[in-house]
């Protein structure tokens, strides 16, 4: 049996006041579903469980002034439900979709899904095309931090561990962008972690040229990356099928340039850009 | 070695307990060894086969991916909760009707899945029931008769009136 202490604040003032003192033996909890696949692993080894899926202060979706703010303890099932999120930022209602089982979204938190850092956690690449900052809280103040920041590595999150992010600050999709997508490539259809995703937006002009465009990549390099090479290089041209498969085509070098040649890279080298094409072909 | 424990209040199949208990243990683990309700499967432990599903505040959730300290203060939901005193819940009836039970390993869990998706959503199509259930592995049926169960359930409302058989 595991003995760690489960401690619940009243609310957030609590929590840190619990981080100020014990910051180093404690993992946080929200809704648990990585907390106890690592602990049945034996890869936890903290003395405290401080859990934070009830502070109210978490919970909150709301959209003002350009921008999004969605609570850490949101659940996947929630972003899913969210009309406020369908609007503002489809892509990410398009990863919850996708994510796990109803079981499982029905708990899973984006704050517990952005910390766990991750390389295929689905809700980063929807949150990488919104210039998503994440709040976060310690003991000493607020600060910012771009989630394309937060891992240094997988599974390694740079955060200290008196910190606690309370929510994530993302720009709302431009009313002119009609084209989004998020697309995964798991090993099957339910319950599957994703191999590759992508996520996108963009918009054209008149003349069909991408006048907007933002492209993440999970799953594939240590870290989900914005790709911004790709969307310079599509930024202005009106696609045709070439130069769909020509932006595949460098977004696969990107990737391989990050990680090396892997022997997985047999297989994610074509899937990366037939993926790729298959989502940007509806700009065509 | 001392353990850690707390106490947790909650709701289960309509009664009220009040328990001590170790602090780390999961919802699977209290309602199995500690209550002693073997309705509840474990398969995987690791919230992908959906046998060990039970309903909390409405809601299906993985018992083996909770801790049992999280159930403070709500109303938990087995199997066992979902038959009457004496007989079968319409969705059980169901479910036997349509031969959607073989060996069983996998049947509470989809039951308690069924009896969330039906709470919510009391005329669900196709698609609704499968996302519903996409999370409960069962090895031995093939799902068809499983989803035409959830189906007739759904048909004959939670209080399972008229129930047509199309097989
Ligand atoms: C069967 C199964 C299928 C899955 N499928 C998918 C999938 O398809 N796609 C996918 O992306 N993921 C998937 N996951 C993983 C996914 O469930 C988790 O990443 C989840 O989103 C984490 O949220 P949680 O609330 O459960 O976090 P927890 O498990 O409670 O916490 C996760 C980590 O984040 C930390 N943490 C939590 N909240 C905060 C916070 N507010 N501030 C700072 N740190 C915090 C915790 O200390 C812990 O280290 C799956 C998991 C399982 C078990
Ligand atoms: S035992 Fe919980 S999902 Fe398999
Ligand atoms: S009936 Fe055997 S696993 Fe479903």
């Amino acid at each position: 049996m595991v003995d760690m202490d489960y401690i619940r604040p009243q609310d957030l003032a609590g929590a840190l006041d619990f981080l100020a003192a014990h910051g180093p033996d404690t993992t946080l909890l929200a809704g648990g579903t990585d907390v106890m696949v690592d602990l049945r692993a034996g890869k936890l080894h903290s003395r405290y469980l401080l859990d934070i899926s009830r502070l109210s202060e978490f919970r909150k979706i709301e959209a003002c002034n350009g921008e999004l703010t969605v609570g850490a303890g949101v659940t996947i099932a929630e972003i899913y439900a969210s009309k406020t999120i369908a609007r503002h930022a489809p892509a990410l209602q398009k990863a919850a979709a996708a994510f796990a089982s109803r079981p499982v979204r029905n708990v899973a938190t984006i704050g517990g899904n952005v910390a766990h850092c991750s390389p295929c956690g689905d809700t980063i690449p929807p949150l990488l095309i919104h210039d998503a900052r994440a709040v976060v809280v310690n003991p000493q103040g607020r600060r910012l931090v771009d989630v394309e920041q937060m891992a240094d590595g997988p599974y390694h999150c740079t955060l200290r561990p008196d910190e606690i992010i309370t929510g994530f600050i993302l720009k709302v999709k431009p009313d002119e962008v009609e084209f989004v997508d998020f697309q995964k490539i798991g090993r099957r259809k339910a319950l599957a972690i994703a191999r590759i995703s992508m996520a996108v937006m963009a918009q054209q002009q008149p003349d069909k040229s991408i006048g907007f465009i933002r492209f993440a990549l999970g799953s594939c390099t240590p870290t989900p990356h914005r790709f911004r090479q790709i969307e310079e290089f599509l930024l202005g041209k009106v696609p045709d099928e070439n130069l769909v498969w020509q932006a595949g085509r460098m977004l696969a070098d990107d990737m391989l340039a990050i990680t090396g040649r892997r022997p997985s890279a047999l297989y994610k080298e074509p899937a990366i850009q037939g993926l790729f094409v298959r989502m940007m072909v509806a700009l065509i | 070695m001392k353990t850690n424990t707390i106490v947790v209040c909650f709701t289960i199949n309509g009664e009220k307990k009040e328990l001590q208990i170790p602090a780390a243990i999961s919802a699977l683990e209290l309602i199995r060894d500690v209550l002693e309700l073997k309705g509840t499967k474990e398969g995987c432990g690791i919230g992908e086969c959906g046998a060990c599903t039970i309903v909390v505040d409405g809601k299906a959730v993985n018992a083996c991916l909770m801790f049992a300290a999280q159930l403070d203060g709500c109303e938990v939901m087995t199997v066992e909760g979902l038959s009457p005193a004496e007989g079968l819940h319409p969705i059980q009836q169901a479910f036997v009707d349509r031969h959607a039970v073989q060996c069983g390993f996998c049947t509470p869990g989809i039951l308690m899945s069924t009896q969330a998706l039906l709470m919510e959503t009391p005329h669900p199509d196709r698609q609704q029931i499968i996302n519903a259930v996409a999370g409960n592995l069962c090895r031995c049926t093939g799902y068809q008769s499983i989803l035409g169960a959830v189906e007739d359930a759904a048909a004959g409302g939670l209080k399972g009136k008229s129930r047509q058989k199309t097989f």
